[in-house]
């Protein structure tokens, strides 16, 4: 099936009306996933600086108030239908890691279960790629997205529409007068796109990078590292939290918000001690997660090639160069 | 450029080679031909590393608080911006001079949105100059030109012009830690069990952030502008800190951070003997 592009307007209009829909809009020439008001044009051109986790995992979300005179508790829940449209390959394998880490731990985290199963995924396939674009390094395919709901691939005048799932069915019938058949011949155009950037994620990576735990090749790769947080909060996979209270006298709402692995507070542990005292024990524990641990536990890389932490790091780091140097097994030379 | 580049790498190899530095902090390569890294290269024959092209941006002198106790003297290619740093450094009592061996590289003003403020080329402390000083950026008669447009909206428009900038703050702190100025040992939004700053990722919590930061950095900023280079979120934070650089300046004649490492501290003035008559 195809969505011709003169239709898109109408086709968003109706999953308006069924769910809040975000899509990315401009802002300042950025593509950032904002709750479309209806009108705002969407911007397709480039994926967002800012990953979509938010939908399912916000920045601050409170959890529950509670009265510790009366022992009262609440939990607060968010259970409001999400449809989110133009989400990249990498970000649509971004939230599959996501739930394997809230859904499939060994515990079922409630309060993103809720808005998981609120949400609807739309993706679209990339035309062109980001020159810190390395997806199809990580095993990914920046011309498709098997975990979204539907695949929009760019056929010039109009996108072709694939289902993957109920959810994404439920959407082709909402769509079904605005949907046409596939004409054969546009068809061949794209989902020939490849990543230019490259980096070596080799099958043994993850026992390669536990074995060199000790290497001194942390020190060099985390010499430039500034320890602020920009990586882990630009990350569409990078999903730790911290937990807090408010306090208003004898009542208050516990929240939990994004926190940071390089942070310094992060590791300390009562009493003072910290087991990762440096930005060089942080930086270690930051890539062992996404391109190690994770593999070892899920039997999948978290690491998805987005490119988001190459593009802003202030200092300039480079996951891809570390796993060069690993695959490689040569040693950092500054 | 590369007969520049040249002289800096002799002189890194030099200064390694004879033991005087134990390491040096300049600029080096990644996989983008218009990005550099900060490198430490600790071997003679490393110093080709070294480049020096338009695309070293990155003020290094912050490095110096990650090493305050160095066996040898640190090494560190000094520009006119990094030399206003170490200056705020010595004057802060967080590093020695003794410790650092600065190698002068007059700057020709590099790509990035932070040189345009820039009014210090040459570096104004070093222990050896590369090549003969540039001439200097015109006076920048912009420098507070928008604190004034800040300044004309209304205090409701102020409120949200910041209130909307802080909306967008992530908070990943990277300001904060490319700042020479921030240079607590822990910092107070770093606290977690005092609750001086709260974690939420709120307006207000954000607000307090930027509050805080401003002031605890506003008389002591040198105006590098790598505050605004590194937020990820393109957030115009030194119309915070220059308010109060433009306030002091209104108040106090020409006043300008880092130039020396004498030089009081405007907000950290006090008197003994003040009487507090306002108390």
């Amino acid at each position: 099936m195809e969505l011709k592009k003169d239709k898109l307007t109408e086709a968003l209009l109706l999953l308006r009306g069924a769910s809040n829909v975000i899509l990315p809009v401009s802002n300042d020439g950025a593509p950032v996933f904002k709750l479309w008001d209806g009108v705002a044009e969407p911007c397709l051109s480039a994926n967002t600086s800012l990953p979509p986790k938010d939908l399912l995992f916000p920045r601050s979300e409170k959890m529950y108030d509670y009265n510790v005179k009366t022992g009262n508790i609440s939990e607060i829940s968010s259970n409001k239908k999400q449809t989110v449209f133009g989400i990249r390959p990498c970000d649509v394998r971004s939230i599959e890691n996501l739930d394997h880490a809230f859904l499939e731990s060994g515990y079922t985290d409630s309060y993103y279960k809720t808005r998981r199963d609120g949400l609807t995924t739309i993706a679209l396939a990339c035309t062109e790629t980001a020159r810190t674009c390395f997806c199809d390094s990580m095993g990914l395919s920046p011309n498709d997205a098997p975990g979204a709901d539907i695949v929009l691939n760019d056929r010039g005048d109009a996108y072709t529409v694939k289902s993957n799932t109920e959810k994404g069915e439920e959407i082709t019938r909402l769509w079904k007068s605005l949907l046409s058949k596939e004409t054969g011949k546009a068809s061949k155009a794209s989902g020939s796109v490849v990543c230019d950037f490259k980096a070596r994620a080799d099958k043994d990576l993850p026992e390669k990078l536990v074995a060199r735990f000790d290497d001194p090749m942390w020190d060099k790769l985390s010499k430039a590292c500034l320890g602020c947080g920009c990586c882990s909060f630009i990350c569409p996979t990078c999903y730790c939290f911290d937990i807090g209270r408010e306090n208003h006298g004898a009542s208050g709402t516990a929240f939990r918000c994004w926190d940071s692995c390089m942070f310094s507070d992060y590791s300390r542990m009562a009493g003072g001690h910290d087991p990762r005292p440096s930005k060089k024990e942080r930086l270690r524990n930051r890539y062992l997660h996404k391109l190690a641990y994770f593999n070892l536990r899920y039997g999948v890389t978290l690491c998805v090639g987005c490119g988001r932490c190459v593009d802003k790091c202030p200092a300039n780091l480079d996951v891809t160069r570390a796993m060069d140097i690993i695959s490689e097994g040569v040693r950092a030379d500054g | 450029m590369s007969e520049k580049q040249e002289k800096m790498r002799q002189c890194a190899e030099k200064l390694l080679r004879d033991g005087e530095a134990g390491y040096v902090i300049g600029w080096g390569e990644t996989r983008f031909d218009d990005r550099t890294t900060p490198i430490f290269v600790e071997d003679p024959a490393g110093a080709g590393a070294f480049v020096w092209n338009e695309y070293a941006i990155n003020s290094l002198a912050k490095y110096l608080l990650d090493d305050k106790y160095p066996d040898k003297k640190i090494g560190l290619f000094t520009r006119g911006c990094e030399s206003r740093a170490i200056n705020r450094l010595l004057k802060d009592n967080q590093i020695k001079r003794e410790n650092v061996y600065l190698i002068g590289v007059p700057c020709d003003g590099k790509k990035s949105d932070r040189c345009t403020l820039c009014r210090e080329r040459n570096p104004i402390l070093y222990d050896v100059l590369l090549w003969t000083p540039e001439d200097d950026p015109p006076p920048a008669a912009g420098r507070f030109d928008r604190v004034k447009d800040i300044e004309a909206m209304s205090p409701d428009e102020r409120y949200v012009y910041w209130g909307e900038t802080y909306d967008s703050c992530i908070r990943c702190y990277a300001c904060r830690n490319v700042c020479p100025a921030c240079n607590c040992r822990e910092c107070y939004a770093d606290m977690s069990k005092t609750g001086f700053q709260g974690k939420q990722h709120s307006r207000s919590d954000n607000q307090i952030f930027g509050v805080t930061r401003a002031f605890h950095v506003g008389d002591r900023c040198i105006e590098c502008g790598e505050c605004e280079r590194v937020c990820p979120m393109n957030l115009p934070i030194m119309g915070q800190t220059q308010k109060i650089l433009k306030d002091i300046n209104e108040l106090t004649g020409e006043y300008e951070c880092g130039m020396d490492a004498t030089s009081e501290n405007y907000l950290g003035r006090f008197d003994l003997d003040d009487k507090d008559e306002f108390m």
